[in-house]
């Protein structure tokens, strides 16, 4: 799949006028950009991720996805080349076994039943849960269901990868491993976590968010080691970084 | 375990039971519906003091519960709700038809108590056939059947959707009784001045996680019509089995003619 951009200018939303969330958002991110979405709760991360797959379409400003408005109409194309990672994995999952999980995207698509048995195998294989291929989702742990519905949009071979908080519930080794996935992924993502040294691995690129805007983007090593900027919008150093820079 | 705990249990295990390697799950959906279908549309038709006629039916039920190994007694209780209601529906008949139809010794047996018995039977395996279908058949197979034979989409898509929301509402509503009941030790169920807010909780999260869902299903491809897990082609095996039953169910019917 060829590199996707997104651009966004001057997009604000909020579900009450009095209440804005965002605030005159304007970026551009490039199809190979591996951007991190930090600041801390409730600034509007996991809600600008929403308005990029247009699962709030009442905002003002515009935004583009390979050069498609985020609009109705639009919505089918871009989600077929969008894989959106849910904070809360047992929003996401809803089908009994993990295969037919991660199958459901490539059946929808209307791919072959071989095509979809292949696309399922790499996805399982990349986030390494091949063997619980046959489980029942309801049995697994939260670290198993979050590497589930990684595998889900995986599957999907999308061009853009956009994560809410995907190394929660993550044990030491699979979020090494999602590291690893991350890095392998040649496509735009955009991640948001508060986990910074997830970021500071996986992202060249970060915009911090404050009170609903983007108060600062640029390069990711400059603003993560910046502990004053990251001090003033209530996050901290990442934790490789607390030692070196004390 | 708690009661919700055991409600979620159960439907938890009713998907495992219906994804199990056995011959009868592995049967095609299709004719395992219509069986479901004719065979209660042949139990019902049995007039109403033909009673071993009827008996006889139970024949399917039986093999059902034999050839898929699903357990008797674990169905049973499971269904302690829904059999006594079943069989309630023709209480009144003994009342109401008080003619003698026969004796066994002292006792004289009504055409009410006949009527009863009969239709109190008609109840139990029109049950016992829907829940066999549903211990032996995933929602999804189901759903693909049902689209097979050309039910709305729409319709389809609630069934299953609705079974699939059951157990988001069950889920939330176990959480939020066990939050409640770790802050309240010493309380039996819970305390009248809570219920509404627990209610209007539940719904809220309720709506909340089922609207989380659509839109990850919408994410990924969802547009009104649900592509099943596996659509295999009804065989020849199949077509024997669903044929081989309406034979049994033909018969059945006529000798309780006699």
């Amino acid at each position: 799949m060829s590199h996707i951009d997104i651009e966004l200018s001057h997009v604000s939303f909020s579900y009450a006028p009095s209440a804005p969330i965002l605030r005159d958002i304007t970026f551009t991110a490039y199809g190979h950009d591996s951007i991190g979405l930090i600041g801390a709760n409730g600034v509007g991360k996991s809600t600008l991720l929403k308005l990029l797959v247009g699962l709030n379409l009442s905002y003002t400003g515009s935004i583009r996805i390979g050069g498609l408005p985020v609009a109705k109409e639009n919505l089918p194309k871009i989600r077929e080349k969008t894989g959106y990672v849910f904070q809360d994995s047992d929003s996401q999952l809803f089908m009994p076994r993990v295969y037919d999980e991660v199958a459901f995207a490539p059946r929808n698509y209307g791919l072959p039943e071989e095509e979809v048995e292949k696309r399922v195998g790499k996805a399982l294989e990349l986030t390494q849960i091949g063997h619980l291929k046959e489980k029942q989702i309801y049995k697994m742990s939260g670290g198993e269901k979050k590497l589930a519905s990684i595998a889900a949009i995986l599957a999907m071979e999308p061009g853009i990868i956009l994560m809410d908080e995907p190394s929660i519930a993550l044990d030491p080794k699979n979020r090494r491993n999602l590291i690893h996935i991350l890095n392998s992924f040649g496509h735009l993502k955009i991640i948001a976590s508060h986990d910074l040294d997830l970021v500071l691995d996986t992202c060249s690129r970060v915009m911090l968010m404050h009170g609903g805007r983007i108060v600062r983007d640029g390069n990711a090593r400059e603003i993560l080691t910046d502990r004053e900027l990251l001090e003033s919008h209530g996050l901290e150093l990442p934790l490789c970084m607390q030692g070196l820079l004390a | 375990m708690d009661k919700l705990g055991g409600a979620l249990y159960e439907i938890h295990h009713m998907d495992e039971m219906a994804e199990r390697d056995q011959w009868l799950n592995r049967i095609h959906p299709l004719p395992k519906l219509l069986l479901a279908f004719a065979y209660i549309a042949v139990t019902v038709s049995f007039p109403k003091y033909h009673l071993p006629g009827l008996l006889c039916m139970g024949i399917y039920p039986i093999a059902l519960f034999i050839l898929g190994e699903i357990p008797f007694r674990d169905s049973l209780r499971r269904l302690r709700i829904v059999l006594p209601l079943a069989c309630c529906v023709g209480l009144f008949h003994p009342f109401l038809e008080r003619q003698p139809m026969s004796a066994i010794g002292n006792i004289t047996i009504t055409a009410g108590m006949v009527s009863m018995l009969t239709l109190m039977v008609k109840g139990f395996y029109s049950v016992l056939a829907s829940y066999l279908l549903v211990a032996s058949t995933s929602i999804e197979k189901i759903c693909y059947a049902m689209r097979l034979v050309h039910i709305p989409s729409v319709l389809v898509t609630q069934v299953l959707l609705t079974y699939r929301y059951a157990s988001l509402l069950l889920a939330e509503a176990n959480r939020m009784m066990q939050a409640y009941s770790l802050r309240a030790p010493n309380q039996k169920g819970v305390h009248i001045k809570v219920w509404g807010s627990l209610a209007g909780q539940l719904l809220l999260r309720s709506m909340d996680r089922a609207s989380e869902v659509y839109e990850s299903m919408a994410l990924r491809g969802y547009h009104g019509e649900f592509c099943y897990a596996a659509k295999p082609a009804c065989k020849g095996r199949d077509w024997l089995y669903f044929g081989g039953w309406c034979v049994a169910f033909f018969f059945l019917r006529s000798i309780g003619e006699w």
